[in-house]
């Protein structure tokens, strides 16, 4: 038995434990320390210059995060390189992830009270983000001209009003829509139908389209949340009150006809079934909608999506956007939505800084050049004239659909309240449309009990 | 048993208590065992037990994340159990995935496990093959893949069109949907099949060649010398993939989303939403340590049934 | 040489013998493609032209076959290639998996071989580490590793695995156990200790136990994305697996040729290792000299 190799062997050991104990000591370290650690999370070479910032007049920096694909980190990173360019005095840090992983993120960074300086932000959380005190108001930075709104009209950014407060600036503006492939109707011989056309319409049309092609009418999804919105939007009426404490309409007959309408056209085969629709179109790729692939002549996105949809579906075809229908003789069934915002956090610890950014990446023409409106049409108006000379097929179709539903649209209801995410995936989604769709229940029950268990989660 | 495995052997597979009972006629060695054991004794108490602890806390508590918690005793537990059927509906499919993935992944893995352990040419590469499957992760190009490949125009559809079958929404139907997953999982039956090919080694081959010349018939062969020379390692894969299958998570949440009709809405899927999608931590907390028992309620039963079949080369017991 | 196949077909004669070998590799060789043929479709999609992967979804043969998704892909993120997250996530799965195996091994020695007060109890406590899912843990975590003020940095995520892993622990002390004590006690009465029974005459044995553990935490270490997503801010520490579901949004504009692309180059270091590993599976330290 050679002693100097297990000798060998005993100290690797001890040296290991040894360092395990070191993490622990510093674990206790730490934990006294705390205070003093709570800062937003940075490079230890990094940290420096942001201490040092409110003693000295020395560069002050600043982290901003966002959702979304390749195109839009490219594009974002690019405007921040500019941002940076144009304000030395200014360093700007940031991390980007998609959706999920996003809110996973920015979950766990609020409870470390580490999140970021700017962080974009959407409208179904900015409520419940505002009211938990993690959204600095943005109200004195407009006022003192910090954030510049001046050339963008007020229906264009109210949407970040929660409690009467400015707390998110819009980044581009969208409405939803139908989109229709232009070829299929002309195909069909079916005129494309106006803005206020109303759902009646809507089903026949949707019908004859499937009957004279054999394609589906619509594609993708009649059974979105967004629809029980708008068809009461449409009557004048709205999913919650405007306290979001209850629901917001009286009765839910309009609720009942339309779940009886996408039953009978999914029995029709005029729509996708359920089980078809579950398993290709609910929450997948925009690139992997029916119209992209010429299954359906109709479907339903957000304007600026199109921009996927079309580039998907490949440049030679012709896809353009008509507003929701309306119930009969009611009033238009869109709004204006923010698609995306930029809000401050409140444990932010440089909000001149971060409202400088948001004001440059609202008003800076170049900024605007590189993001090519791709999370929407900007609010500011001159942005939007400079960009227009420069735009492709699908930014046109864009803009020019904002444009015109802008002229009619009713103005946006309050944030969702804070309940809505836990009524839209646990309520709407599995017990409503898809017992009504499944057939395991009836649209007279299914929206009783939405109302009953909705009520139940507002309440709270 | 054959006979014929018995001599090659120096003393025959004791069964072994499957637990970690303390061998008796051995004096204890506490200071040595500690040492050894030191690196995970202080992973634990630094990383692991304080959020265990924590999470343990948030389930008696409504907790949003963005806010502090707030004590709210059992009301969460009293939610789960008699107000939320979403909540039975993960139970339920959460309990036919465990009951039929679980066996059928086991029993495919180790098959291929005993037809690739052989040196026959091109063996490497076929084990690399029935590996790949195993190796795509959960991204979102293996989510459209796997979607495209079960999908009414997909390949599976056309396959099933030369027998006559007519085309199904294999993952919209809820009769199917479960299916589909089960199907997935045992298809990525890599990881226990890596295991056993590792287990195959240690088997001593004097045993075979033994029990060979004692003229033992393959079958023979299988359940008197490789399934008892297995068997910790069987053990170890059986009680590992109860657990990963109770929490079993990517494929409900990449492919179906728990659709439809809830029937793919997997125990852990649907904690996670409740988590990070509507900002209940405290239920999902909650969720989670339900989930602790009944795994550990499993996990139990077959630890103690372990002293009848799994055999250990040793003087355990003795 | 084979055990199922080789003592039988001695007794038999040749054409039987290669009949019998064709039969297995078809059999084989059927599965094996059923196996690989999600791979080879995803491998065919980042050949294809933007406008053909979703229109030209089923076909495993590109209409425009096109190199520029590997090109667009590598590009990364605002001039962050994938060179960097390559080097990342090397980083990660080679410190993780360094980490988790020697202190899994060690600990599994501990666990198996040692009679010790408590070894039961803390077993147990170690299984039960096994039975919370991630998702409910991560973010006490977070706020433990915050207070250490190591965020941002890759050690919340080499940490923890620096104490060895339930999984492989417990994978290796089954494999310790079927060795026979006698071993051990040959050994103490030729004056070895514990440390030397453990490094001169265990880790000989139990290699086939070392190298799958090597293999599974490689991987596992190479696709988590749930640890760097909430530790890692800057986007020049992501690696493979967080730069690649950064790529796609259901919601937003993709590529997803590049998406294809990085995919199908993601899995390569994975299964080279694979490859170079598995052999050892097999034909590996032979340790029937030892056993019996």
């Amino acid at each position: 038995m050679s002693n100097a190799r297990s000798m060998t062997t005993w100290l690797r050991l001890i040296a290991l434990a040894l360092v395990a104990l070191v993490a622990l000591a510093c674990g206790g370290g730490g934990t006294a320390t705390a205070p003093a650690q709570q800062q937003p999370a940075q490079q230890p070479a990094q940290q420096q210059p942001a201490q040092q910032a409110p003693a000295a007049k020395g560069p002050v920096e600043i982290r901003v995060a966002w959702w979304g694909s390749q195109d839009r980190h490219d594009r974002t990173i690019k405007a921040i390189e500019l941002f940076m360019k144009k304000n030395p005095d200014i360093k700007v840090t940031y991390e980007f992830a998609v959706w999920d992983d996003y809110w996973t993120k920015m979950t766990t960074q609020a409870a470390g009270n580490s999140l970021p300086d700017v962080m974009q932000q959407d409208y179904a959380y900015i409520d419940e983000w505002f009211k938990r005190g993690l959204l600095a108001p943005l109200d004195d930075y407009v006022s003192s001209g910090a954030i510049n709104l001046k050339d963008a009209s007020e229906e264009f950014y109210k949407g970040g009003r929660v409690q009467g407060k400015l707390v998110a600036i819009n980044l581009g503006s969208n409405s939803p829509s139908f989109g229709l492939d232009v070829d299929a109707f002309k195909k069909a011989g079916i005129a494309i139908p106006s803005d206020n056309w109303t759902w009646p319409e809507f089903e026949k049309i949707a019908t004859d389209l499937h009957t004279k092609l054999g394609i589906w009418g619509f594609g993708h999804d009649l059974a979105n949340d967004q629809m029980w919105k708008s068809i009461y939007f449409s009557a004048g009426e709205w999913a919650y009150t405007d306290d979001g404490k209850k629901i917001g309409y009286a009765s839910d007959k309009i609720l009942v006809d339309y779940l009886n309408m996408i039953l009978r056209l999914q029995k029709a085969g005029v729509t996708p079934s359920r089980a078809e629709a579950q398993a290709t179109y609910v929450g997948k790729p925009v690139e992997q909608l029916a119209i992209v692939t010429g299954k359906s002549a109709m479907d339903f996105f957000h304007s600026n999506q199109i921009i996927a949809v079309w580039k998907a579906a490949g440049e030679n075809r012709n896809i353009k956007m008509v507003a929701l229908p309306r119930q009969p003789g009611g009033k238009s069934a869109n709004y204006i939505k923010p698609s995306q915002f930029f809000s401050v956090t409140s444990q932010s610890k440089q909000k001149e800084a971060a409202a400088k950014f948001i004001d440059f990446i609202t008003n800076d023409v170049e900024a605007n050049e590189i993001l090519a409106a791709e999370r929407g049409v900007p609010i500011s108006s001159k942005v939007r004239d400079a960009l227009k000379p420069k735009l492709g097929k699908a930014q046109v179709e864009m803009f020019d659909y904002v444009d015109r539903v802008a002229k009619d649209v009713q103005p946006i209801k309050p944030p969702d309240p804070a309940g809505h995410t836990d009524i839209v995936k646990n309520i709407w989604g599995p017990q409503v449309v898809d017992q009504v769709l499944f057939e395991k229940t009836t649209p007279e029950k299914a929206a009783a009990l939405l109302r009953d268990e909705a009520t139940k989660i507002l309440a709270k | 048993m054959a006979s014929a495995g018995r001599p090659a052997v120096s003393q025959a597979p004791v069964v072994g208590t499957g637990t970690i009972g303390q061998r008796r006629g051995f004096r204890h060695d506490n200071l040595t065992g500690y040492l050894f054991i030191a690196p995970w004794l202080i992973g634990f108490f630094a990383f692991t037990l304080i959020p265990m602890i924590a999470s343990l806390y948030f389930s008696f508590t409504e907790y949003s994340v963005l806010s502090s918690p707030r004590w709210i005793g059992l009301d969460n537990f009293v939610r789960m159990f008699t107000q939320d059927a979403r909540y039975w509906n993960s139970v339920r499919a959460t309990f036919t995935y465990v009951f039929t993935a679980v066996p059928l992944r086991l029993i495919f893995a180790l098959a291929v496990a005993m037809l690739l352990n052989t040196k026959h040419r091109g063996v490497s590469l076929y084990r690399a093959a029935y590996y790949a499957p195993s190796i795509v992760g959960g991204s979102v190009a293996v989510a459209v893949m796997w979607r495209q490949i079960f999908g009414t125009e997909g390949v599976v559809n056309a396959v099933t069109h030369v027998f006559g079958i007519p085309s199904v929404t294999w993952l919209g139907d809820p009769a199917t949907a479960i299916w589909t997953l089960v199907t997935l999982a045992v298809w990525q039956f890599g990881s226990p099949m890596l295991i056993f090919l590792a287990g195959l080694k240690q088997i001593p081959q004097e045993l075979y060649e033994a029990a060979a010349m004692d003229g033992a018939t393959p079958w023979s062969r299988f359940t008197s010398i490789t399934l008892p020379m297995l068997s910790p390692v069987i053990f170890f894969n059986l009680v590992m993939q109860i657990i990963s299958g109770f929490m079993v998570f990517t494929q409900a949440f990449i492919v179906t989303g728990g659709a439809p009709l809830d029937t793919t809405l997997f125990y852990a899927l649907y904690l996670y939403r409740r988590a990070f999608e509507t900002f209940q931590m405290g239920y999902a907390s909650a969720m989670a340590w339900v989930m602790l028992l009944v795994i550990a309620f499993f996990t139990a039963i077959v630890f103690k049934s372990s002293s009848y079949w799994v055999f250990y080369d040793n003087k355990e017991g003795e | 040489m084979s055990a199922t196949t080789a003592p039988v077909s001695r007794y038999l004669p040749q054409r039987r013998k290669w009949m019998g070998s064709l039969l297995h590799h078809v059999i084989v060789a059927g599965l094996g493609f059923v196996m690989i043929y999600p791979l080879l479709w995803m491998f065919a999609s980042s050949f294809k032209a933007p406008s053909e992967i979703w229109t030209n979804i089923t076909s495993l043969v590109p209409q425009h076959f096109t190199l520029d998704n590997y090109a667009n892909g590598w590009k990364g993120f605002g001039g962050i290639t994938f060179t960097t997250f390559y080097i990342n996530s090397f980083i990660y799965a080679f410190f993780g998996t360094l980490a988790a195996v020697t202190t899994s091994a060690v600990v599994a020695f501990g666990f198996s071989r040692i009679p010790f007060k408590g070894r039961a109890f803390w077993f147990t406590c170690m299984l039960m580490t096994l039975m919370l899912p991630a998702q409910v843990t991560i973010i006490p975590q977070y706020i433990v590793f915050s207070k250490l003020g190591l965020l941002n940095t890759f050690w919340p995520l080499i940490l923890p695995r620096l104490g060895g892993q339930a999984f492989f622990i417990f994978l290796i002390m089954q494999f310790i156990r079927g060795i026979p004590h006698e071993l051990d006690e040959a050994a103490e009465i030729d004056g070895c200790n514990k440390l030397s029974i453990f490094t001169r005459i265990m880790l000989p044995l139990i290699s086939p136990a070392l190298i799958t553990s090597a293999i599974f935490s490689f991987y596992w270490t190479w696709e988590d994305f749930l640890s760097p997503v909430v530790y890692l801010n800057n986007p020049k520490l992501y690696t493979i697996s967080l730069a690649l579901r950064s790529f796609a949004d259901p919601s937003a504009t993709t590529d997803w040729g590049a998406v294809f692309a990085m995919s199908s180059l993601s899995l390569v270091p994975v299964f080279i290792l694979f490859i170079a590993f598995q052999r050892y599976l097999v034909e590996g330290i032979s340790t029937t000299g030892l056993k019996g």
